[in-house]
């Protein structure tokens, strides 16, 4: 049992607090002490790649999985265990997970009949919610006459209907073709404005992140790599494997030795390349080596003004991406990724020499990741 | 994985559970302690005799015999009912359309549904020496009726046949369906390289499908041990003993010439100690977890 | 491209023959049922002859058939029953609940259906014999619930494990407890192949005869002895009335075929969908 049994004010405002959440599986331990507090109205998406833990701690969330240490309030009470249903929770699964031997109908009122809502009740919520999810033709069919995007509507619906304290979705656009899951991450945007309900998301897919959350918790091997909005997440990665994994194109990432010059200035060099970037913004006492970082979109050209520093190398690949081209320049093996507009037309095997946007390059440490940027560096 | 700790496990298992260990173990605890004995059905007084019953078993010609007839019949049996459900099998999923394999899947689990005994009837009708069906063309032809049951070599392929009939066309719907379920990019690979039909399911289909196929010939092999209703339908074990198995000889020790109850029991416990053995490893194959 | 190949010609031959191989000799004997004696016997085979009910009318009037067709349906139906209503829960419990003896227990369960009916109706004899409830009902249910619970689990389990754990997730999100889960959710979703998996365990013990044999000798004796006995009327065996009796002895588990086909299929499915 944990020390933290009364909360303060403010934490007793938040809708989900976890405390030291911890998960085991036997002798493996696969959560580590995670905390968060989701605040009421808050859309909350738990991002990371497979294996990282957040479908687990989702299922902590929803009491389907135990709780092996820490302490978990909803509402201001303590659930660690307490059953689903006395959570104040509603899910919605990936595989949706509908009753498939009955109706539409019956599927979303399960839920209800359990709480002997009376018939009438129950028949105005569901039309109410059949309504605003567009299944009103629906009602009597089966989930298996369904296509997909309706069955996740269903599923939708029936985790509505229930008016949960907070919503809780487990990967529900996986399973859809991209054009439908567009269509439907903007449905669930919308249904978010209207119901405000407090909600937490997990995916994998870093774009329904960003459009989605309010802020994003990017977890990796059951840690929490950063919680933050998704322009500080993207603008400042608090580490190395946060800038590779936001952003489409990945940044580019390789190490550089740290050379000191006049001016408040340093050098780095590596790859056949340079970059120079004003040490004031960065930790670099003492260090030899870091990681540089720095955005596809955050290259362009040499122009006259450049003086000696960026990386030259002959065009290897280019992948057209309509607006843009997205060049690969390389040289001795080495490649750095830059977006140009398609007017620039490159040609494969064309020299070409970069250079970065110094107020956009990102610095890590070669060993841990950790980003080296000070807190008080200004980004534009 | 369960969020609470719920007596359901127990709720559901308990009841099924107990009854099964009662149902099982009370008659294998008596056999064993019978066959220790020297019980005859029809008198009070018996007497612990230890492990003579077992002693005499092995030097008992008709036992022997019936070890002898049990083992021919399970390699027998079990190797046409397999050969018999690869090929039906392969033949089907090669050149039979979706329709006409349903419709042959239905008409192969026809034999195995019927009762034995029924199946006994049926065959030991057409092959009747003077008006089965089946000799009749051998005795159209020559003249001479056709009595299978008369030579002891004869008499245990034709129960055999039956058991294969029963089996090998339930076994040849199994293998359909398995090889149904195999992905077709294998095959695919395989006829781009040139490869022509027979070797494409020699080589590809049918070593993908081994371990199932292990599965299959082993249920077969613990099924033929309970040849009884056939053969005592059939044959009465007969002519002479060339047909008298494992367990018609046990039955018949037991039950119908001495009640010598004491000396089944202990070819029962036999019997039962091999299916355990063969059992075990039938389970330690198919779950090697 | 399909060419019609001298082989495929001859495979589709080698089919046919034997599908009418699963049929003939049955139709054959069902033909014969409806014979008189004299058609029987002739020495070339009759398709054409006047047909007679006088079999049929014969086995169905004799007391002993009636009584074995009473045997046989309540002994059958009993077993099946009681093996359903332990045998279901026990097999969901065991699919759905990770046990430290799960497997164990599993294991037990299916070597029951392995044991040699010889080896296991010799020490019940003796046991019946001394509770004095040697040829009743009451043993052959007893002895063929063993059977029928074996076989109910054995197939049951993997019915149960084909229902996806995410419905049932659903359903305790919904705020079901795990009995209304196994009653609302996992039987109705997994019920046809249940029903195939019960079918399967009726047909067994309808079929079994080795153990009604030695267990009975004129109360309880099922459909099956008194088909077999009726073969051994003295030398003249009467043909048509065997034939007649055969076919009432093997109608209850033709009629599953339809049911136990759509079980085949539903199970190599799930291992389609799977693989």
């Amino acid at each position: 049992m944990s020390a933290i049994t009364s909360l303060s004010p403010e934490q007793k405002m938040s809708a989900i607090r976890c405390h030291h959440l911890i998960k085991r599986y036997g002798e493996t331990q696969v959560v580590h002490a995670f905390d968060l507090d989701v605040a009421d109205n808050e859309f909350v998406v738990f991002l990371g790649p497979s294996g990282c833990g957040k479908s687990t701690i989702l299922r902590m969330l929803a009491g389907l999985e135990d709780i092996s240490g820490g302490d978990l309030h909803i509402g201001g009470q303590r659930v660690n265990d307490l059953p689903p249903q006395e959570r104040g929770i509603a899910m919605v699964f990936q595989n949706y997970a509908l009753y498939p031997h009955m109706t539409v109908r019956d599927n979303i009122a399960f839920g209800l009949k359990r709480l002997k809502v009376p018939k009438a009740e129950i028949d105005s919520r569901i039309k109410e919610v059949s309504d605003t999810l567009g299944l009103e033709r629906y009602l009597q069919r089966k989930p298996t006459e369904l296509s997909g995007g309706q069955q996740q509507r269903v599923a939708i619906a029936r985790a509505m209907i229930k008016t949960p304290k907070v919503f809780l979705f487990d990967e529900p656009l996986s399973n859809l073709d991209a054009k439908l899951r567009n269509h439907m991450r903007i449905e669930i945007a919308k249904l978010h404005q209207t119901l405000k309900t407090t909600t937490v998301y997990v995916t994998h897919d870093q774009h329904e992140a960003m459009t989605l959350a309010d802020r994003i918790v990017l977890l990796r091997d059951g840690r929490i790599e950063q919680v933050g909005t998704p322009q500080e997440i993207f603008e400042r990665p608090r580490s190395a494997f946060v800038a590779g994994f936001i952003g489409t194109p990945p940044m580019n990432l390789r190490e550089m030795a740290v050379h000191g010059l006049d001016g408040g200035q340093c050098e780095l060099r590596g790859g056949g390349g340079s970059v120079r970037v004003d040490a004031r913004r960065f930790a670099l006492e003492g260090r030899a080596r870091a990681t540089l970082g720095v955005r596809p979109a955050h290259l362009h050209l040499e122009t006259a003004k450049s003086n000696g520093e960026g990386f030259a190398g002959e065009v290897q690949l280019i992948e057209y991406l309509g607006n843009e081209v997205l060049v690969s320049v390389g040289q001795g093996g080495e490649e750095i990724a830059v977006l140009l507009p398609s007017a620039a037309g490159p040609r494969l095997g064309e020299p070409l020499r970069l250079v970065a946007d110094a107020q956009q390059v990102h610095l890590f440490d070669v060993a841990t990741g950790a980003s080296l940027l000070r807190p008080d560096a200004v980004l534009h | 994985m369960r969020s609470h700790k719920t007596r359901l496990p127990a709720v559901f298992i308990g009841p099924g559970l107990l009854v099964l260990a009662v149902l099982a173990l009370v008659p294998t605890v008596f056999a064993i302690a019978i066959s220790l004995q020297d019980r005859e059905l029809g008198q009070a007084d018996t007497g612990w005799v230890w492990f003579s019953n077992y002693v005499q078993l092995f030097s008992d010609r008709r036992f022997l015999n019936s070890v002898r007839v049990s083992l021919v019949w399970e390699v027998l049996t079990v190797s046409a009912t397999m050969a018999l459900a690869v090929l039906m099998g392969t033949l089907m999923h090669r050149c039979a359309t979706p329709r006409w394999r349903q419709v042959l899947s239905m008409l192969f689990i026809v034999p195995v549904l019927l009762p034995r005994v029924s199946a006994a009837f049926v065959w030991k009708f057409a092959f009747h020496p003077l008006f089965g069906l089946i000799t009749w063309p051998y005795k159209a032809i020559t003249g001479e009726p056709l009595d299978l049951f008369a030579d002891p070599v004869l008499a245990l392929l034709t129960v055999a046949f039956v058991d294969v009939w029963q089996w090998g066309l339930f076994f040849a719907v199994i293998v359909l369906k398995l090889l149904e379920t195999l992905p077709p990019q294998p095959f695919e690979a395989a006829r781009l390289d040139h490869a022509k039909t027979w070797e494409v399911y020699a080589y590809v289909a049918l070593p993908m499908l081994k371990a199932p196929l292990i599965s299959l010939a082993f249920v077969k092999m613990v099924e033929s041990l309970r040849a009884f209703d056939l053969i005592y339908v059939m044959t009465r074990g007969g002519p002479g003993i060339s047909t008298e198995t494992l367990d018609m000889y046990a039955f018949s020790q037991g039950f119908i010439e001495s009640g010598r109850i004491s000396y089944a029991s202990s070819m029962a416990v036999l019997m039962m100690v091999a299916s355990t053995v063969a059992f075990t490893y039938i389970w330690k194959w198919t779950k090697p977890s | 491209m399909k060419k019609l190949a001298i082989g495929t010609l001859l495979a589709r031959l080698a089919l046919i023959a034997a599908g009418l191989s699963a049929l003939v000799p049955v139709l054959w004997t069902f033909l014969n049922s409806f014979k008189n004696r004299v058609d029987i016997v002739s020495a070339v085979p009759k398709f054409f002859f006047t047909p007679t009910l006088d079999n049929y009318l014969y086995v169905l009037n004799r007391e002993a058939v009636a009584a074995g067709l009473v045997n046989s349906i309540v002994v059958a139906g009993a077993a099946v029953i009681i093996g359903a209503v332990l045998g279901l829960p026990a097999a969901y419990a065991l699919a759905r609940y990770p046990l430290r003896w799960g497997n164990d227990i599993q294991f037990f369960v299916l070597s029951m259906r392995f044991l040699p009916p010889v080896a296991v109706a010799i020490p019940l004899m003796v046991i019946w014999l001394q509770l004095e409830l040697y040829d009743s009902r009451i043993a052959l249910i007893a002895t063929y619930t063993l059977l029928t619970l074996s076989t109910v689990i054995w197939l049951a389990i993997p019915a149960f494990k084909a229902v996806p754990k995410e419905v049932e997730e659903a359903g305790r999100v919904d705020g079901y407890g795990p009995y209304a889960i196994f009653f609302r959710i996992a039987l109705p979703i997994a019920a046809r192949s249940l029903v195939g998996a019960i079918a399967f365990g009726f047909v067994l013990v309808w079929n079994e005869f080795l153990i009604a044999l030695m267990l009975t000798t004129s109360e309880a004796k099922t459909l099956p002895i008194v088909a077999s006995e009726l073969s051994q009327l003295g030398r003249d065996v009467p043909w048509g009335i065997l034939n007649a009796s055969v076919i009432l002895l093997s109608l209850p588990p033709l009629l599953m075929v339809g049911v136990l086909s759509g079980f085949l299929n539903a199970a190599f499915k799930r291992k389609r969908e799977a693989a």
